[in-house]
């Protein structure tokens, strides 16, 4: 603290605290009033009564609205654009293409390829051609109709499978395979497979998923002369920000991007959209705001998906369980640019189970389809489907129960980055817990018991699963500023993507100011008045912002403290706070309001900064899960009922419990989508284009094909070494070990297994056709 | 974006028919749930939409003097599915309604609308070159037919999407259709058009008749009916393979009745193997899995959906042991 000179009257006499240094690290919290209780969001009723305003309720007076053309061919050479017409329509306001002078900006899709915000080359259906902006959307989209556009239709790809055969046509000139074969081995896999008494070799395929939110991609943008504002539908708002400002040559300063409430991206919303750039400039030329919606059906096409993954993978096991070698050969789509086609595809291969001998190899694919963009846990539900039902087939083959197999490989280091040890690892508890809670032994004993031979037969199964990611880490500044009334106001650059994370803030900062959660108002998600944070996602978002939540909230009390030292004549080392008092810890009859401390009056509030630490020097620090489910099958039909779900995750501290059940419910509704009905479906021998981009076709799953029966038990082992509240992410966690889950248990149920999601009724009743041909 | 159209309500049969016969570019409307869908997807031309809401006596159902059941074309299929009159003297029908869409779309779809939707193919939907659209290919011949029919086909392979139109064919319904020339009644059963009689059409409807009710004969002594029904997902989704029967019970015994698929050809299709297969026998094991394959034996799959020839023999012998037993 250093006193002010008394020229500056307005501060005279008031203590102005300076920018603390980073804070080094806290106790772990041992007694908690908040953290870790059941809560309701902060954001409830707003968001359940409507009054909460998303980037597609935002209206602004003049608004426009923009409307995108988009290539209606996976792959075709754009020659012209005639947009006279449209131009000429009633309320159309602007017009811009790939032929018009100036709208040059560039979309950085990787490091290597930048391309224009209008191509004339489409590599995908759905790639952006023109777009106007008009006084309604009818206007719009009338327009962008009466557009003509001259193509010349090329030759395309849709399969990855087929992307790579010398006749195959080229995505890119330079060839279909994005970069060189990745590769990645430890040990010796032909001595491992030597050393095997049981070897199994089979091929999986997961389904290309579309992630498909609630709201659609889009935004509102509004220029203040140089200045852009955008409200976007967001998991990061500085990424936006970036996004933007590099696209149209801004300073960061100019760029403003507010994202308070989205509703949901899962992957899909972490980074500016073409359609973002579009609405800027739309704005900027028409100078009126412009918002620019996507369409459902444009975002089954152009805003990212799961790509399809294809997985080879050769186990050997010996008798007593013990895994000896894992050989492993993935492959994804990309889709028409260079993304994320086989991300972390092999993770769960290289670091899940304990194995000396591991080879994988990754290829990455250009197809003519929309790009991909990470969803949720990207490349570990797919790399489960393959490895845990693997391992389930190993198990079989040796006799062994298949959470005893498991059991027998749990790793207590991270294999795959050199044998660094994990701050903690709760696979085996979990897989034990779980078993146990699930009474996974009874439950197969039962099934055994009873035959199993009615036409309507029983099956459970389980994965494990790790997370690659869940640590979160710096950077990442907080501010708490506590008014002279005892009020709180809470302000971080973070998203809520729909998890919670207001709530856990709001929770923790209550946690160490002793206020009711109630009583912290939380600003957030928006570079113009909140601190830099990363965006939300990769499951990193409490690890990541709850830890600089508690040192600002620290900073604030540790400042309070002093104040209240001074007044009450006490050492601020023995005062704490309770109920919105300051109180002497060994004498607790010596207590004060905190409004009644005059030196807060009269400096009006206290501001305390927290910054996120670094993460601990040579550990991973990684969420693990076991998942188990009971199903029954229709052997008739094909139709796979899950008539209940357990989900043990090891996520470190639960910091609400209601929002962590929710993680979990959420992320196996979304595996089973994986497990049981998503897929995209191209017309890849025909037109290539996708024939199911719409909620009815693009079969997400409902009500009635989620069980009612889940359980959340969540394994809470103290994490001191990860960060200073002792979380791990969980939103991607929960969704990775389920579908493999569900994949066990209708083999378990029927002796069918299915590779190559979804286990649809189509797929089930033909593969037990055929099983009985088989007979 | 839905194309851009005048709406109409009309508050009398009369005047719908003559906003119908006035525009060739005009549309019934019903529930809406699917009509709007169909503009939205630009499926057909729509210039003026003739909205059936303000009719009276559209809605409802009633007893006939013969002891069957009116049901009026505007009635909703959540009105369907929980009338008492409906589920005691004809279940298949309720149970076809309850198993259609979601509780929103039963609440606002009607049983009018239901029996003439627009068949669900992707390609017809979707921005294809289509048969049906008046264009020169089916792209479900050499493409993805994961859900197209593999019996009745020809040129076009569509399925007819309806729940409830099959449990009418099974029940022997009568549909009453008022028009021009005044009103007409037509058999369920002849209500659809193969494509092979006509490929642009679904139903004998003409571009000014509206489907005015529905009437179900007096259920025969011993008679019982049923609708299962397999989708790809639990609930909003049309059958992948689906039975609806109707049968007359002596004893254990089939006497007499219908077996009607859905989600097997551009119509409701009657199985009259299967019909053969069961009539004067009981529904023991072997008579219900003779009758699935009997069904099954003219089927003829595309590349995708070979998988509905075990999948309706499993549902078929599943309807029947259970109506066996009921």
């Amino acid at each position: 603290m250093r006193k002010e000179p008394g020229s500056r009257y307005y501060v005279e006499g008031i203590e102005v605290p300076e920018t603390p240094e980073p804070r080094s690290e806290q106790e772990q919290w041992t007694q908690t009033e908040y953290v870790g209780k059941p809560r309701p969001r902060v954001d409830a009723y707003e968001r359940v009564s409507g009054s909460a305003v998303y980037p597609s309720d935002t209206y602004l007076p003049r608004m426009l609205y923009g409307a995108i053309l988009r290539c209606p061919h996976p792959h075709a050479v754009v020659k012209g654009v005639d947009t006279s017409e449209a131009e000429k329509m009633p309320g159309v306001r602007t017009v811009i293409s790939a032929f018009t002078p100036d709208d040059r900006a560039t979309q950085p899709h990787s490091e290597l390829i930048h391309t224009t915000l209008f191509s004339t080359r489409c590599r995908y259906e759905g790639e952006t051609v023109a777009a106007v902006a008009a006084e309604t959307p009818y206007q719009a989209w009338d327009a962008v109709r009466a557009i003509q556009v001259d193509y010349d239709v090329l030759p395309f790809v849709s399969d990855e499978r087929r992307a790579l055969d010398p006749d195959a046509p080229k995505v890119h000139d330079e060839g279909n395979q994005v970069a060189p074969t990745d590769t990645y081995e430890r040990g010796d896999v032909a001595q491992g497979f030597a050393e095997a008494d049981v070897v199994l070799e089979e091929i999986y395929r997961a389904e290309c998923e579309i992630h498909t939110p609630m709201e659609l991609h889009g935004c509102v943008a509004k220029w203040d002369g140089d200045s852009l504002t955008v409200w976007e539908s967001t998991q990061g708002v500085y990424n936006i920000q970036a996004g933007l400002a590099g696209a149209l040559g801004l300073p960061l300063s100019k760029v403003r991007v507010v994202g308070h409430y989205m509703g949901g991206g899962f992957g899909s919303k972490l980074q500016a959209g073409k359609y973002t750039i579009i609405a800027a400039l739309l704005a900027k030329k028409a100078a009126r705001p412009v918002k620019l919606t996507l369409t459902r059906e444009e975002t089954y096409l152009a805003v990212g998906n799961r790509p399809a993954s294809n997985m080879r993978l050769k186990a050997g096991v010996k008798q007593d369980g013990t895994l000896t070698a894992l050989e492993y050969v993935g492959s994804g789509a990309s889709g028409g640019y260079q993304a994320g086609g086989t991300s972390l595809l092999d993770w769960l291969v290289r670091d899940l189970y304990t194995c000396p001998n591991v080879r994988t190899e990754l290829t990455n694919i250009y197809v003519n389809a929309g790009p991909a963009r990470p969803m949720r846990g990207p490349g570990h539900p797919q790399c489960a489907w393959a490895l845990d039902q693997m391992m389930d087939a190993l198990a079989e083959a040796i006799g062994m129960d298949p959470v005893e197999l498991r059991l027998k490989n749990v790793p207590t280091v991270s294999q795959a980055r050199g044998g660094s040890p994990y701050t903690t690892t709760g696979l085996k508890q979990c897989l034990e817990e779980g078993a146990a809670a699930f009474r996974w032994k009874e439950t197969r004993a039962a099934i055994a018991r009873e035959g199993n031979t009615n036409h309507l037969r029983r099956g459970v199964g389980m994965a494990g699963g790790l997370w690659a990611g869940g640590a979160g880490g710096p950077p990442s500044t907080v501010i708490i500023k506590l008014f002279s009334d005892g009020s709180v106001n809470l302000n971080m650059g973070a998203s809520d993507i729909g998890t919670g994370t207001k709530t856990v803030m709001a929770m923790v900062a209550a946690e160490e100011l002793s206020v009711d959660p109630d009583a912290i108002q939380i600003e957030h998600a928006d570079t113009g008045t909140t601190q830099f944070a990363t965006a939300s996602g990769g499951s990193k978002t409490v690890p990541t912002e709850a830890p600089a939540v508690r040192a600002a909230a620290l900073d604030v009390k540790r400042q309070l403290l002093d104040l209240a030292a001074g007044e009450m004549g006490v050492e601020a080392s023995g005062l704490t706070l309770k109920d919105g008092k300051v109180v002497s810890i060994d004498d607790p009859s010596q207590e004060r309001e905190i409004t009644a401390l005059r030196s807060l009056r009269r400096r009006r509030s206290i501001t305390g900064v927290g910054y996120r630490g670094p993460n601990p020097q040579g550990k991973a620090v990684n969420p693990f899960a076991a998942q188990f489910c009971e199903v029954e099958v229709n052997t008739r039909t094909g139709e796979v009922k899950i008539l209940r779900f357990l989900a043990a995750h090891d996520s470190g501290r639960v910091m609400n419990r209601l929002t962590y059940q929710n993680q979990v419910f959420g992320g196996i509704t979304m595996g089973i989508g994986l497990a049981m009905t998503e897929a995209r479906v191209l017309d890849g021998d025909q037109t290539g284009k996708m024939v199911n981009k719409n909620w009815h076709d693009y079969k997400l799953p409902t009500a009635l094909d989620v069980p009612a029966d889940m359980t959340c038990v969540p394994i809470e082992l103290e994490d001191p070494e990860a960060n200073s509240v002792g979380a791990k992410g969980l939103g991607e966690p929960a969704t990775i070990p389920t579908a493999a889950a569900v994949a066990n248990a209708v083999y378990h149920a029927t002796g069918v297994r299915i590779t190559n999601t979804p286990i649809t009724p189509m797929r089930l009743a033909q593969a037990l056709a055929d099983a009985r041909k088989g007979e | 974006m839905l194309p851009k159209f005048s709406y109409v309500r009309a508050t009398s049969l009369d005047e719908a028919v003559r906003l119908l016969s006035s525009d060739d570019g005009a549309r019934v409307c019903a529930g809406g749930s699917d009509l709007l869908g169909c503009l939205r997807d630009q499926v057909f031309e729509c210039s003026r939409v003739v909205s059936l809401t303000g009719i009276d006596g559209l809605r409802g159902i009633a007893r006939t003097r013969d002891g069957g059941v009116r049901i009026g074309a505007l009635t909703t299929i959540a009105d369907v599915a929980a009338d008492p009159t409906i589920n005691q003297s004809y279940p298949g029908l309720a149970q076809a309604a309850g198993e259609l869409a979601s509780p929103q779309l039963r609440n606002q779809g009607t049983i009018g609308g239901n029996i003439c939707q627009k068949p669900r193919c992707w390609y017809y939907r979707g921005d294809f070159d289509c048969l049906r659209k008046g264009g020169t290919t089916c792209h479900a011949v050499a493409g993805e037919s994961e859900f197209h029919c593999i019996l009745g086909g020809a040129g076009c392979f569509v399925v007819h999407p309806s729940d409830t139109a099959p449990a009418l064919v099974a029940l022997q319904a009568t549909v009453r259709i008022a028009g021009r020339r005044g009103t007409r009644s037509v058999p369920m059963e002849e209500f659809y058009v193969l494509p092979n009689q006509d490929v642009r059409r679904e139903t004998v409807l003409e571009p000014h008749e509206i489907v005015t009710e529905i009437v179900l004969p007096r259920p025969a002594a011993g008679m019982r009916s049923s609708y299962h029904k397999v989708r790809a997902r639990g609930a909003w989704d049309f059958a992948l393979a689906g039975v609806a029967l109707a049968l007359q019970f002596s004893g254990n015994r089939v006497t007499a009745g219908r077996v009607v698929l859905s989600g097997a050809a551009p119509t409701p299709w009657r199985s009259r193997e299967a019909e053969e297969a069961i009539i004067g026998k009981q529904l023991d094991a072997a008579t219900a899995a003779a009758a699935g394959r009997a069904a099954m034996e003219d089927a003829v799959p595309l590349r995708r959906n070979g998988y509905k020839i075990p999948l309706f023999q499993g549902v078929i012998e599943e309807a029947l042991l259970a109506i066996g037993r009921a």
